[in-house]
């Protein structure tokens, strides 16, 4: 299966379950939950389902095009699920059946991997989707983002799009990939893959990036805290995090530094998360008025929703809510 | 009677959740089935990464009725002055449902109380399951949990079916958003159909033939046996490792074991490297050959039976030949700068906020061991310098668990001595309960240096273990430079090590870390010892710790012969009253003309008799000797006792006979402290 296939695959099996397939986002993110339909969507009560790719970028991990399966962009396919349906598991595995991985043939494992973005103030809980031992997929049903706890729980699939293929094609070096018959993966990025190495690793103005990284941050709060415009904020979220990142492959943060920096690419994220959530609620929570859902979703139970069974914390009403829930299980 | 099922069926649940969790769930069950008189036959768990189960037999169908004395009201308050009922009487005979006359009295302490025998009945065990399954599932404590779909309850991951069975019947449950029925599902790819259960008894075999081995040490057994089929088959056996064993068996509900190989260009790779990389990573078994060397082959487990194993056994191997590929080129390139070049950037290395660089700790490290050692020592400095270096290398970047191993092998490649290198590996030693210790001098000295290095510093910037908790693992650390001394028999005064090591942190609280060495001791040694004759050596001092062990064997084993009671109530009352006249009167030596009774000048020869021996088999660390000796001085101190009052009006009469018992003191003191036994 050609490169350009899997991903057409992928977008066709999930825009049938119900998903939108968005496009890419188009600033500088490290891995597909960074981009707003990812990170600010699994916020707040409203639904969401989305599939896209997303080139991620790991300044870091550059390695000049020479290694065969290190690269300085990637791709990821990524689909969110919000609620997670009952059997996101097994539309999962109806996706990569379809991609050519039958579960008749291969072994196919979910073992533990959890999942935690200190920059993001986000974390949840999943597996490594395992085919024959290797890791083709992250799974990961989010529980906490931009430091709120996640109400429903999204679920997050990250396809490696690259690793996946390689698999699939039975090649082991990643630039052998055939996007498209006749034409590699060498020849459409191995020239970027050198190109942004040497940028990142060799090349980029640490003073310039400092600065850049300054002033992402301090316009990030301004449009947050003066402006109320968290969606703005958060690309220069982004571009924070982007600039870092650049800032940690050239050498240039000492260990010391680092977690100061982790903090404030932290704390913009925080503040922006906090501002959609409240620009969400004054829209009056539109996507809650759709009944837009994927897969199944839990039964009723004694002809309510499963959520509506259980009490909720409030911090004003203690004693006999509590009562009710222990009494109940 | 009759059985009772509850499986909880989820998504695939991490290995190390499995156990803990059927743990949580059968001590829950029998505590709750005992708090309510429900009896109940042997117990049967399951568990598999995608169910927990647990099969009750003998469950009796009702409780007993039992007879329960209710307390009412006081008598004072329920009755008239002429004895009418009051309210309070009638209302509580009303409450159990009894004439006034008939209701009984009580006294308890705070005064003479109305009460009745009621009658409880018995009720039916489908009545009280549903709590006591609610529950069950409610106290699983599991190291990490979930929330998903949009209700509060958490679990190891998300939960799909609850099956509670009494016999035919479903116990009505229900957690989170999942209600409790009598369907489950068998193996993920092959029994994805749900299975309707009849009967708690079928479960196992209704599992069996969806293809799910359910029983944990049934699943473990078949799946070693096959794997050493395998292994057989290959030429060789399969590297012990029942860490992984328990591992895997909880990573798959049917075990099917397929051999794979690797090149064998890839087995001049340290063997450690190799076992390494098939286990952390893949989790596939090493095999060995009759020689004892790694074969170029592995047995993977998988959880399915698949079409065509050559398919899936190529992807293991695929998998595996990058990751040694991985391993190569870190191999390779570690090697071109030499060990000793890369101390430079433990510089850059924070060992622990406040507490320096990696290189400042192993700057440390190499003063300490030479201190312990007690003289300089080639070997020992060098090797303790060294010995951090490895933390510099790709491969200990990947494999964390190769330091030491890497330090070794690099060192030889470096072309340091022998003894350099296996010390740079055997300072981690030993790195569990079970691993064995070092070998040769120079890694255990560096070993105690770098573990109370850790210990002193860590102490000093107020991280010292508190409750259960112990995040940087220091009781364990303390725990090693312990036994390494005592196996080893090294002696140095602990106090002194301690400050020496405290030489380079400020605010030290020695007196902490003492006491932590304390705690330590006293939790190793009260395994086979009598608590009090721990307490008593300890009492006695440990500073010695080869010594205070030493101590502890000797009076241990007297401790254990007839007649040490009356022993030590004798000496006890010597211990009690030096103890409470040390403040009042000053040691010195007993004045033979001031002593006035036979039986204190029988004591004071006595004493002048064994007094050396004592002390010189003491120092001989000959302490049953030094005890037996000091034994002998009972009957004279019974007599003294008997016939001698200590505290005579004349100061220096009583004076003299204090420090005689202190003589006496500082005999049995050589090895305990004689006061903290009990009789």
């Amino acid at each position: 299966m050609y490169f350009q296939e899997l991903i057409l695959t992928l977008q066709d099996h999930w825009a049938k379950l119900g998903c939108i397939i968005a496009q890419p986002y188009d600033l500088e993110v490290g891995a597909g939950t960074m981009a707003p339909a990812t990170f600010l969507r699994a916020l707040g009560p409203e639904p969401w389902n989305v599939a896209y790719v997303q080139p991620s970028r790991r300044p870091a991990d550059g390695r000049f095009g020479e290694n065969p399966n290190r690269l300085f962009q990637h791709h990821q396919f990524q689909v969110i699920l919000k609620p997670a349906p009952k059997n996101t598991q097994e539309l999962y595995l109806e996706s990569i059946a379809k991609v050519g991985i039958k579960a008749s043939e291969h072994d196919l494992r979910f073992v533990e991997d959890d999942w935690a973005s200190p920059t993001l103030g986000a974390a949840g809980l999943g597996w490594e989707v395992w085919c024959d031992g290797q890791e083709i997929t992250q799974f990961t049903y989010f529980q906490q983002c931009g430091g709120f706890e996640c109400k429903p729980v999204s679920a997050e699939l990250t396809y490696g799009l690259e690793r996946l293929c390689t698999y699939l094609q039975g090649v082991d070096n990643v630039f052998d990939l055939e996007w498209v018959k006749g034409v590699k993966y060498r020849e459409v990025f191995h020239a970027n893959e050198v190109e942004m190495s040497t940028y990142a690793q060799r090349q980029a103005d640490k003073d310039q990036l400092f600065a850049l990284f300054e002033s992402y941050a301090k316009e990030c709060k301004r449009l947050i805290v003066e402006c109320e415009l968290p969606l703005p904020a958060y690309d220069f979220a982004l571009k924070c995090s982007h600039t870092f990142n650049l800032l940690d492959a050239r050498g240039a943060i000492s260990v010391t530094e680092r977690e100061g920096f982790i903090k404030k690419v932290r704390d913009n994220a925080k503040l922006c998360a906090e501002g959609y959530i409240k620009m969400r609620e004054k829209l009056g929570f539109p996507l809650c008025k759709t009944k837009w859902t994927v897969g199944d979703q839990p039964a009723l139970l004694e002809g309510k929703p499963a959520s509506g069974m259980w009490w909720e914390p409030k911090k004003t009403e203690k004693g006999e809510e509590k009562k009710k829930e222990a009494a109940r299980g | 009677m009759a059985d009772l099922l509850l499986e909880l069926g989820t998504e695939e649940l991490p290995a190390r959740f499995v156990v803990p969790a059927l743990d949580d769930l059968e001590r829950t069950f029998k505590e709750q089935a005992a708090a309510l008189g429900l009896t109940h036959g042997a117990i049967r768990r399951f568990g598999t990464p995608r169910r927990l189960a647990l099969l009750v037999s003998g469950l009796i169908d009702k409780t007993p009725d039992v007879k329960e004395q209710k307390t009412g009201p006081g008598v004072k308050a329920a009755f008239e002055a002429d004895g009418k009922p009051k309210q309070p009487a009638i209302k509580f005979a009303e409450s159990v449902g009894l004439p006034v006359e008939k209701l009984e009295r009580v006294t308890t302490p705070k005064g003479e109380y109305l009460a009745a025998t009621v009658e409880v009945k018995g009720k039916r065990a489908i009545e009280l399951l549903p709590d006591v399954l609610n529950a069950c599932v409610r106290k699983i404590n599991f190291a990490k949990s979930m929330r998903w779909g949009d209700v509060p309850q958490s679990f190891g991951r998300p939960l799909h079916s609850i099956v509670a069975l009494l016999d035919g019947e479903v116990v009505p449950a229900l957690f989170a958003d999942v209600k409790s029925g009598r369907t489950t599902k068998g193996h993920r790819f092959l029994s994805p159909q749900p299975i309707e259960l009849k009967s708690p008894k079928d479960y196992e075999a209704a599992m069996e033939k969806a293809n799910v081995v359910a029983d944990i040490e049934k699943r473990k057994s078949v799946m070693v046996e096959k794997i050493a089929a395998l292994a057989k088959q290959a030429g060789g056996t399969v590297i012990e490792d029942p860490e992984l064993v328990d591992q895997v068996v909880n990573l798959i509900e049917l075990p099917c074991p397929v051999l794979g190989r690797f090149e064998e260009r890839h087995l001049d790779l340290p063997p450690e490297v190799l076992v390494q990389e098939m286990k952390s990573h893949q989790r596939y078994f090493s095999l060995k050959g009759p020689n004892g060397k790694l074969l170029p082959a592995f047995v993977a487990v998988s959880n399915t039976p698949v079409k065509d194993e050559k398919l899936s056994v190529a992807g293991y191997e695929r998998v595996l030949k990058a990751r040694l590929s991985d391993g190569r080129f870190f191999f390779d390139e570690d090697r071109k700068s030499r060990l000793e070049a890369r101390n430079e950037r433990l510089q850059r290395r924070q060992w622990f906020e406040g507490l320096g660089s990696v290189a400042d700790k192993v700057g440390r490290i190499v003063s300490l061991a030479q201190f312990l050692n007690g003289k300089p020592d080639a070997t020992i400095e060098r090797a303790a310098k060294l010995c951090k270096a490895d933390l510099e290398t790709g491969m200990v970047g990947e494999f964390p668990e190769l330091q030491g191993v890497m330090g070794r092998e690099y060192a030889l490649h470096d072309g340091e001595p022998k003894e350099v290198a296996l010390a740079i590996f055997e300072h981690y030693l030993p790195r569990g309960a079970t691993d064995s210790l070092p070998t040769q001098d120079a890694g255990a000295f560096i070993g105690i240096a770098d573990r109370l290095d850790s210990i002193v510093g860590l102490f000093s910037v107020g991280k010292k273990p508190t409750g259960a908790k112990d995040q940087f693992g220091l009781r364990r650390a303390c725990l090693a430079v312990i036994n390494l001394t005592l196996a080893k028999g090294y002696r140095f005064s602990l106090s002194k090590a301690i400050a020496e090591a405290g030489r380079s942190f400020k605010n030290v609280p020695a007196a902490d870390v003492l006491e932590f060495f304390r705690g330590r001791l006293e939790s190793l040694w009260r395994e086979g010892n009598r608590p009090d004759a721990v307490e008593a050596v300890l009492a006695a001092g440990f500073d010695d710790l080869v010594a205070a062990q030493k101590r502890l064997y000797a009076l241990s084993a007297e401790v254990q012969k007839p007649g040490f009671s009356d022993l030590a109530v004798a000496f006890k009352r010597v211990a009690n009253i030096v103890e409470k006249q040390a403040k009042d009167v000053k040691k010195g030596a007993v004045d033979a003309s001031l002593l006035r009774d036979d039986a204190e000048k029988a004591l004071h020869s006595a004493v002048q008799k064994v007094r050396d021996e004592v002390f010189s088999a003491a120092k001989a660390d000959d302490y049953a000797r030094a005890l037996s000796r000091v034994v002998t001085l009972k009957p004279a101190v019974d007599l003294f006792f008997d016939k001698v009052l200590v505290m005579d009006k004349d100061v220096a009469v009583k004076e003299n006979r204090v420090r005689l018992l202190m003589e006496i003191g500082d005999l049995f003191n050589t090895v305990a402290d004689f006061s903290k036994l009990q009789g």
